[in-house]
């Protein structure tokens, strides 16, 4: 190889007569060059002057159209694959700067056929500013039909102007869970310079809460791309290439329609938040926080007085209350003071405390709820009947140390790792904690308030009904969860669910056994709290809680309290006791009593889920037999 | 220090051609830029500059310690070659990049060159009163490697272009002219054969060539879309900025291999015969060098880089009006693209040099290894 390219440091010269051959080749090379050079300027002339005026008809009527084909949004359902949220064709305006010639005599003649204002038009307009020339800006979304046939109809004298058609977002069921599914808005401008949401053009919508936003990428989809040789009035010619749509993704939740359908009835017009869960694995069946709102509203746009509703300052719509909403567990809070108890030994199940309807401290009285006392009281009964003074003596054996390490270990105080943002932590106060904050000791006063769900700890409806499931299942804390499979557009299966544990209770089983029993009792006994969820034939065990918004002087006069200092209900169950399946927490805000208010609604949304059980099957479209079944499984 | 007489011997001509087709190819990639709605012209730029600086650091070394390492100039080219098949980045579904971090580079472009100064070497070496058969089948072995390791980058376009510059070179060493008439005739007759080799999409575009309305959507769609560009720019053009063909994103390319369709388009036919000029200009200079220098090296490789500058953009040119099917070769210092300016001003650096070299071996006295 080195011989191939040998260096060779030797000067090389020409005699005289390879000199003569050299330039004489060279010569003729040139004259090759000249002759190519002359080709080339042939042709140029041919096509420049000869051809000139033909081809440049050709340009002119050479107007190409790029027309974005826009990916179907993926579909959202429920887990027997009702449509939750879906799509139907909108008609939109749009403007090609390049084809209108006279912007703004095109202008005039369209405003009074869309009946829009002319500075909307104007600020859609300029959103477009940055596209190229031929890149259709959209001036009005979702025309009605009228519109759309006038728009048609004059055509003719409106060069530069389109209808596109996209699909566009519909709920069919409006306001069902739309707290968890979400809603979708325009890309902000902002967004778009972050380039957030890749390939969207200004006015596009893409996901701005719940599940549209955490799965927009999914849901998304491609856009697809047709490139249209137009002629020079605007029409069509052909069809030069296309790249196809790729539909977004869709999205099986675990939520059930029927379900979902019932909590929200139930809750009604009460301003609260309910979970229903599958304490086997923490799969969300119903999740809602009342009030509702339509997500549709934010595609069809807003009213001022819709608006205006929405931002409502005390009843907060938006507010997604069962993972943001924070509030003090109350009574709910004594299963976990009782769980502390029995696995540190302070109390066996017959230790018994006397309950004379109140506690002293020093020189301070703590009361119970029943101001007669409960007399001599068990475990048993201090959950059944809620004694607040039997956990006044245990909290004080148990110390804000232990008590506070097993609220963390019952999953409050943290999140619980669903895949919504904005999950609130709760709170779960702690000695370090008083002290950093305040600078004080703590005093012991804190820790009987603290034993009975009141005082500076809040919790999430989420980390209750987390709470109960484990309590349910034997002590299995789940990561909730609310996907129950992603599939592709052609309905292969993308992702699918599986549980996640994300912990595990720091009691024995034997424990939980003898609280499971109590809290059986609670609904079930002649004198439980939540008798109002009992259910013929179908053993439901739930523990009512009543939080204390401000404290009240006296307690039997509350009729007169203002609603927004009213005491917090909360009621958390599950069921059937001795197999469960379903795992409920219900809070409203201000709803006075947790086993009058709470605990009905928790059995109504019991006894649909009863009616679900039943042997007729639900209509389920769209899922092969197979996929059905296995759901059912874990169902 | 610089000898005087090598500024003395400094061809302004070639060198203010090179500087007035850099200035057409940075106002001509603001107009592609604008079109396709990416900077380019000022990337472009930066290559301008970076190139500029290696034209005249190869002016002042002495051209002839390139036959010195041409050895390893070649093995390295060939190494790059090589990296770019196993390691390279895909771009618009050819593999001819290799990433640098903050820029690529696309050895292909530099085996341009390469052939020029190996093939050079060679035949300086290898001094023979005339070449016959025998003789060619070294540096065509040479030519071969590099061509084998281009072409399935795809790269046709540059793999072909290293033949061209074998040819042109081999053509200035004294072959019998028996030889080139046999070797023609032998082209001519392998066509069916190279057919079979030719990669679908590759036959598409010759077939869109010899008649482009088969596929008017197709592979015929860029060589209309070019023909209507330079076409309806007519004699003056229809003014900077304003190519309605370029501008719409009808013509593909438009700111690389398509460069000189936005230029007729908007400069007419009196843009485009100045561009025809300045080529012509250089092209001129180059050969005259190549005739000029007394000495076999410096001739083959002038007449090389010539040749290289020369069939580049008259195989571009010849696509963009339709006198070729569409092949991937950048139109030199015009089309956007670093790896092409940098070796082109390279190339047009070892001319000056040459040229301002000549002075060496003007008295037979001189003529010794200094």
């Amino acid at each position: 190889m080195k011989n191939l390219v040998r260096p060779l440091c030797l000067i090389r010269r020409f005699n005289t007569e390879e000199q003569k051959v050299h330039s004489s080749r060279i010569s003729f090379a040139m004259i090759a060059v000249a002759l190519c050079l002359v080709t080339l300027f042939a042709k140029l002339w041919y096509l420049q002057v000869i051809k000139s005026g033909e081809l440049r008809a050709m340009s002119e009527k050479n107007r190409l159209r790029v027309v974005r084909l826009p990916a179907p949004r993926g579909k959202i359902l429920d887990r027997n694959g009702r449509l939750l949220a879906g799509v139907t064709p909108c008609f939109n305006v749009c403007i090609v700067k390049e084809e209108a010639r006279d912007l703004e005599s095109l202008l005039r003649k369209l405003i009074p056929i869309l009946r829009e204002s002319e500075a909307e038009i104007r600020i859609q307009l300029a959103k477009g500013k940055r596209e190229p020339l031929y890149m259709p800006i959209v001036i009005k979304r979702r025309i009605d039909w009228d519109t759309l046939c006038r728009i048609e109809a004059s055509s003719y004298r409106l060069p530069g102007v389109y209808i596109e058609t996209v699909p566009d977002r519909t709920y069919p069921y409006g306001a069902i869970a739309p707290h968890l599914i979400g809603y979708l808005g325009q890309v902000s401008e902002k967004e778009l310079r972050n380039n957030s949401f890749p390939g969207t053009r200004p006015g596009d919508m893409v996901g701005k809460y719940g599940v549209e936003a955490v799965f927009n990428r999914e849901l998304s989809g491609r856009n697809g791309l047709r490139r249209i040789e137009v002629d020079a009035t605007g029409g069509p010619v052909r069809i030069l290439d296309e790249r196809p749509p790729v539909p977004g993704n869709d999205i099986y939740l675990t939520i059930d329609l029927d379900l979902q359908r019932a909590v929200q009835q139930a809750l009604d017009d009460k301003v609260g938040a309910v979970v229903v869960m599958n304490p086997n694995n923490g799969a969300i069946l119903a999740m809602a926080s009342s009030p509702f709102f339509d997500p549709g509203l934010f595609i069809k746009g807003i009213s001022e007085k819709q608006w205006k509703r929405l931002q409502d300052r005390t009843k907060k719509p938006l507010f997604n209350r069962a993972i943001q909403g924070q509030y003090a567990p109350g009574s709910t809070f004594k299963i976990v003071t009782a769980a502390a108890a029995l696995q540190e030994k302070v109390v066996t199940p017959s230790t018994t405390y006397f309950c004379n309807g109140a506690f002293r401290l020093g020189r301070r009285v703590f009361r119970c709820w029943n101001w007669r006392g409960h007399g001599r009281t068990n475990l048993y009964k201090a959950i059944s009947q809620s004694c607040d003074v039997y956990f006044y003596h245990v909290g004080l054996e148990l110390g804000i140390d232990e008590i506070s390490k097993y609220a963390m270990a019952f999953g409050l105080g943290s999140r619980t790792g669903i895949r919504l943002p904005g999950e609130a932590k709760g709170f779960v106060p702690t000695r370090e904690w008083k002290h950093q904050r305040y600078g004080e000791n703590w005093q012991k006063g804190e820790t009987l308030v603290v034993s009975i769900g009141q005082g500076a700890t809040t919790v999430t409806p989420l980390q209750m009904a987390r709470l109960i499931s484990a309590v349910a299942n034997g002590g299995t804390l789940y990561t909730p969860e609310y996907v129950e499979q992603i599939l592709n557009s052609h309905g292969k299966i993308v992702s699918t669910f599986t549980p996640h544990p994300s912990g595990k209770l720091p009691v024995k089983p034997a424990y939980l056994r003898i609280i499971k029993e109590a809290l059986v009792g609670a609904v079930n006994d002649e004198k439980g709290t939540g008798t109002r969820c009992r259910i013929k034939g179908f053993l439901v065990a739930g523990k009512t809680g009543t939080a204390q918004v401000r404290e009240q002087k006296k307690r039997w006069r509350k009729k007169h309290v203002l609603w927004k200092y009213r005491d917090n209900a909360w009621f958390i169950a599950y069921a059937p006791a001795d197999s469960p399946k379903i795992a409920i927490a219900v809070l409203v805000e201000h709803g006075r009593h947790g086993g009058s208010v709470a605990a009905p609604i928790a059995r109504k949304v019991f006894e649909t889920w009863i009616r679900l059980q039943s042997p007729r099957p639900a209509p389920v479209p769209q899922r092969s037999a197979q996929n059905f079944s296995q759901r059912r499984l874990h169902g | 220090m610089v000898d005087r007489r090598i500024l003395e011997n400094f061809d302004w001509w070639l060198f203010l051609a090179t500087l007035l087709l850099m200035a057409i190819g940075f106002v001509n990639l603001n107009s592609a830029s604008a079109a396709t709605g990416y900077p380019y012209q000022y990337k472009q730029l930066q290559w301008y500059i970076a190139g500029t600086f290696f034209m005249l650091l190869f002016m002042f070394i002495d051209y002839r310690t390139l036959m010195v390492y041409s050895f390893w100039i070649y093995i390295g080219t060939l190494i790059l070659l090589c990296l770019v098949l196993v390691v390279g980045r895909t771009v618009g579904g050819s593999q001819r990049w290799i990433s640098l971090g903050i820029f690529n580079i696309q050895p292909s472009e530099i085996a341009k060159l390469t052939m020029a100064i190996v093939l050079s070497s060679y035949f300086c070496n290898d001094e023979k009163p005339e070449y016959g058969f025998s003789d060619l089948v070294r540096p065509l072995i040479l030519t071969l490697i590099p061509v084998a390791l281009i072409y399935p980058q795809p790269d046709l376009g540059t793999a072909l272009l290293l033949v061209f510059i074998f040819a042109s070179i081999t053509y200035l060493v004294k072959i019998r002219w028996t030889v080139i008439v046999s070797v023609l005739a032998f082209i001519l007759a392998a066509i069916p054969l190279g057919w079979s080799i030719l990669k679908p999409y590759q036959k598409k575009r010759v077939e869109a060539f010899l008649n482009p309305e088969s596929d008017p959507f197709g592979a015929g769609y860029h060589l209309i879309q070019s023909k209507i560009a330079v076409g309806s720019g007519g004699i003056l053009g229809k003014g900077y900025m304003h190519g309605t063909q370029a501008h719409l994103n009808f013509l593909p390319e438009v700111h690389t291999d398509f460069a000189f369709s936005i230029w007729a388009e908007e400069w007419g036919l009196l843009g485009a015969t100045c561009l025809l000029m300045i080529y012509a200009v250089i092209v001129y200079r180059g050969l005259i060098i190549a005739s000029h220098s007394r000495e076999r090296f410096g001739a083959f490789l002038a007449f090389g880089i010539t040749a290289m500058i020369f069939w580049q953009m008259f195989v571009n040119m010849c696509m963009v009006v339709g006198l070729m099917p569409v092949v991937g070769i950048p139109l030199p210092l015009i089309s956007y693209g670093g790896s092409s300016v940098i070796v082109t001003l390279m190339g047009i650096g070892i001319l000056l040099n040459i040229r301002a070299r000549r002075y060496l071996f003007q008295q037979s006295s001189m003529g010794v290894w200094r």
